[in-house]
């Protein structure tokens, strides 16, 4: 399973707008283009896994996750804001890429535990945060998948 | 304590299953999901789920007591309360849905609940 096929341009946005944690919550929900009472439920179950303990892993990344019954199969998103967010990251620092992971809760694929783990490591390259903050169009952000997590 | 709307109860019985399906996750022993959720994001699973148990309850309150009491009936021998109809199907039993039901305007505007299970439907595009 290569992550740079469970992307596609259309749910990666390199200019996030918001500027509080909630709003973007809601941002990145809308690139997945799902109805308004789906957005709101996917939106409160991500709130509520982020009251746990923030998804902010450090390094200015993000992986905002959760299972939810308004999708019908793995969907994720990618986002980005340049001048960052406070989003109560485990290094105190805020917040530039966000990775949206959102599963079905019964999957036959069984992707999402593997997805999440892998979003994770390819996190922890030394590299990446710098490279995701460099890129330019959505394109790029797929070949960076592809050369970073094969 | 005020009831929730039609509309909100659907909603509350939504999050209600979202998070029943965490607790299964951060429950369940040596699972995958509660190593993700301990080793990456530095969550420990236990105080997790017993923080979402108690959201559970408050929102299970809020019901109306009629829905209340057939959650709670299908909640004592079921994981899933709220299952996803997709193209017709209640995912809960397999069996197909009355296209009656499925073929209104729109079917989530209602609470409606499967007439071979008795599971609440939502239905996904």
């Amino acid at each position: 399973m290569r992550l740079r096929d469970l992307f596609t341009a259309d749910v990666v946005k390199l200019d996030l707008q918001s500027e509080a944690k909630d709003d973007l919550l809601k941002e990145l929900v809308a690139l997945l283009g799902l109805d308004e009472k789906s957005e709101a439920i996917l939106f409160k179950t991500l709130k509520r896994r982020e009251n746990l303990g923030s998804t902010g892993i450090g390094r200015g990344i993000a992986i905002p996750h959760c299972r939810s019954l308004v999708v019908n199969r793995l969907r994720l998103a990618y986002g980005r804001k340049p001048s960052g967010v406070d989003f109560n990251a485990i290094d105190g620092a805020p917040v530039h890429n966000f990775f949206l992971i959102v599963a079905p809760p019964l999957e036959v694929s069984n992707q999402y535990l593997p997805v999440l783990g892998k979003i994770a490591q390819f996190a922890k390259d030394s590299e990446v945060p710098e490279r995701l903050l460099d890129l330019d169009t959505a394109e790029q952000f797929l070949e960076l998948l592809d050369r970073k997590a094969p | 304590m005020t009831a929730l709307t039609v509309d909100a109860q659907l909603t509350a019985l939504l999050e209600i299953q979202d998070m029943r399906a965490k607790v299964r996750e951060l429950r369940e022993d040596s699972g995958v999901g509660r190593l993700v959720e301990a080793d990456h994001f530095g969550i420990d699973p236990e105080v997790a789920a017993d923080t979402l148990e108690v959201r559970i309850a408050e929102l299970v309150a809020e019901l109306a007591l009629p829905i209340r009491r057939r959650y709670e009936r299908i909640a004592g021998h079921v994981h899933r309360v709220v299952v996803p109809v997709i193209g017709g199907i209640c995912y809960g039993c397999f069996v197909s849905v009355p296209t009656a039901t499925a073929g209104e305007m729109d079917p989530n505007a209602e609470l409606q609940s499967c007439e071979h299970c008795g599971r609440f439907l939502y239905f996904l595009p």
